[in-house]
């Protein structure tokens, strides 16, 4: 038996996390770069969201767990005799996985018989919510330590994240985009999709009008899925966007005559920071029995 | 350059040419949907158009040209800063881009607005229509999507094309102000942007934005 271990980035709901019995390593959040705070447990994604919108100048930094953290997790299984799958944000975007090396090299010191694997989501939030629950599914499928992470590798690769904002006052907040684009973008009322891809977030296309886009991304969606939707897991998030994420989640089940089972995921600092209140998200993958 | 033909330049012979290389570029721009290829055809496309001015000009006085010379060179750049723009597609290209974008847009305002207080009365109103179309155009370029800049250059092209026909002879101009190689060229973006909605129309399944299958 081996435990599950990942990083804040997932985004789980602390339900999701007692109920899948996954340990979340938090990332921490500062307004101030002195005073840093574990997100869930020193600030909720609510109270965090509230000052990000009320204060307009505001651009909070977040920071990776820390090696310390992660031992501080570990330790407690790796005593119980467990083996531990411990799975992170993409490295492309945060040092969490930097520090789940360092925290392995000094834990196999004192746990040589124990077998800690690193894995690297190349995805966030929503995205590597949506693998964690498909390993969660492998572990209680009684898959083992070694076969779970080879077919994680499988369910990663087929893994596809897009996420439309519903403003580019964050993204120049955090030095993403000009002033001149905000300004431009904001009058012309653009609405960016981006993607995840290889691990880095990216521009797909940039669209008029938040309906229209979220038209487009309901119609692509459609394309890329209606011929494999027996085979695959979807995911909904957003970011203090609860009814439009419930309409979007309707719209999509309409248009591709499903039932997404996943629930409404609450986007959480690590993509907040940046792409800010309103933004929607969208992710799918291949369930972890049929990427083989 | 000596003549070939009796009693034509072949500066004037070289115009047609390069002429005829801008139509089939400037009806190869509207058949691109990603930007940084559409900015890179319309960039030659530009620079042949420049040149053909810079021939009719050797041929007949380049003083006659060089409002044309000018902006068609102004074309030419803005089409290849927009290309490095959005193939670079980073935040500071973007940036760049815009900024230049703002700044065209003051230039081609300032300059039209001389221009138009020096046309006759009687067809300012066209040369007015031809400003705001032109800078709608630029503007529409630098918009998302495939529809906004397809749009644009028909209007543009067809108040072009007002300006080289009958209408400018109704309104006094006189049949030299006939220029059938640039009614070739405007008309040759009214046909490329018909054909690329009868090619898009024959494809109405396949979505604008594309994701990746899982």
């Amino acid at each position: 038996m081996y435990q599950i271990v990942s990083d804040g980035g997932c985004d789980f709901s602390p339900e999701e996390v007692k109920k899948s019995g996954v340990a979340v390593v938090p990332f921490y959040v500062s307004f101030d770069q002195q005073t840093y705070m574990k997100e869930g447990v020193d600030i909720t994604k609510e109270v965090y969201f509230e000052r990000l919108m009320s204060e307009k100048t505001l651009f909070p930094k977040t920071s990776q767990p820390t090696p310390q953290d992660y031992i501080d997790v570990l330790k407690p299984f790796l005593d119980e005799g467990k083996d531990i799958f411990l799975f992170t944000i993409s490295s492309k975007l945060s040092g969490s996985f930097a520090s789940t090396v360092i925290a392995k090299d000094m834990l196999s010191e004192d746990y040589p018989d124990r077998k800690i694997e690193l894995i690297d989501s190349f995805n966030v939030s929503i995205g590597q919510g949506l693998i964690l629950r498909e390993i969660v599914k492998m572990r209680d499928a009684g898959y083992s330590l070694e076969k779970t992470v080879e077919e994680t590798a499988k369910v990663i690769k087929s893994t596809h994240v897009y996420f439309t904002l519903n403003t580019l006052e964050y993204l120049k907040r955090g030095g993403r985009i000009g002033p001149t684009t905000a300004l431009v973008g904001g009058i012309l009322g653009l609405s960016p999709i981006l993607q995840v891809e290889n691990g880095e977030v990216s521009q797909l296309d940039n669209v008029r009008g938040r309906k229209r886009a979220l038209q487009l991304i309901e119609a692509a969606m459609v394309d890329a899925l209606k011929d494999d939707l027996e085979n695959i897991n979807m995911s909904i998030g957003h970011i203090v966007s609860e009814e439009d994420a419930i309409a979007f989640k309707a719209n999509t089940e309409a248009a591709l005559s499903i039932k997404i089972p996943n629930p409404i995921t609450e986007i959480g600092v690590t993509v907040g920071s940046h792409a800010g209140p309103g933004a929607l998200a969208f992710a799918y993958c291949k369930k972890y029995d049929k990427v083989s | 350059m000596d003549n070939i033909f009796y009693g034509v330049s072949n500066w004037f012979i070289l115009a047609q040419v390069l002429g005829v290389i801008t139509i089939f570029f400037e009806f190869w721009t509207y058949q691109v949907k990603d930007k940084a290829k559409f900015f890179l055809i319309s960039a030659i496309s530009s620079f042949f158009w420049m040149t053909m001015f810079v021939s009719i000009g050797i041929a007949t006085g380049i003083s006659t040209q060089i409002s044309l010379i000018v902006a068609a060179s102004y074309s030419t750049v803005r089409n290849s800063v927009f290309a490095v723009t959005f193939r670079k597609n980073t935040m500071q290209s973007k940036e760049g881009g815009l900024i230049f974008l703002l700044v065209m847009i003051v230039v081609a305002l300032v300059a039209g607005t001389l221009a138009v207080i020096n046309t006759p009365p009687q067809v300012r109103w066209l040369h007015i229509l031809g400003m705001i179309t032109s800078i709608t155009f630029v503007v529409c370029q630098y918009l998302p999507g495939v529809h906004y800049v397809r749009a644009a250059v028909v209007a543009y092209a067809a108040v072009v094309l007002l300006t080289q026909s009958p209408i400018n002879i109704l309104e006094g101009y006189g049949i030299e102000r006939w220029n059938i190689m640039g009614m070739m060229i405007e008309s040759s973006k009214i046909i490329s942007v018909i054909v690329f909605y009868v090619r898009f129309a024959k494809n109405p399944d396949k979505p604008q934005l594309q994701f990746a299958k899982p």
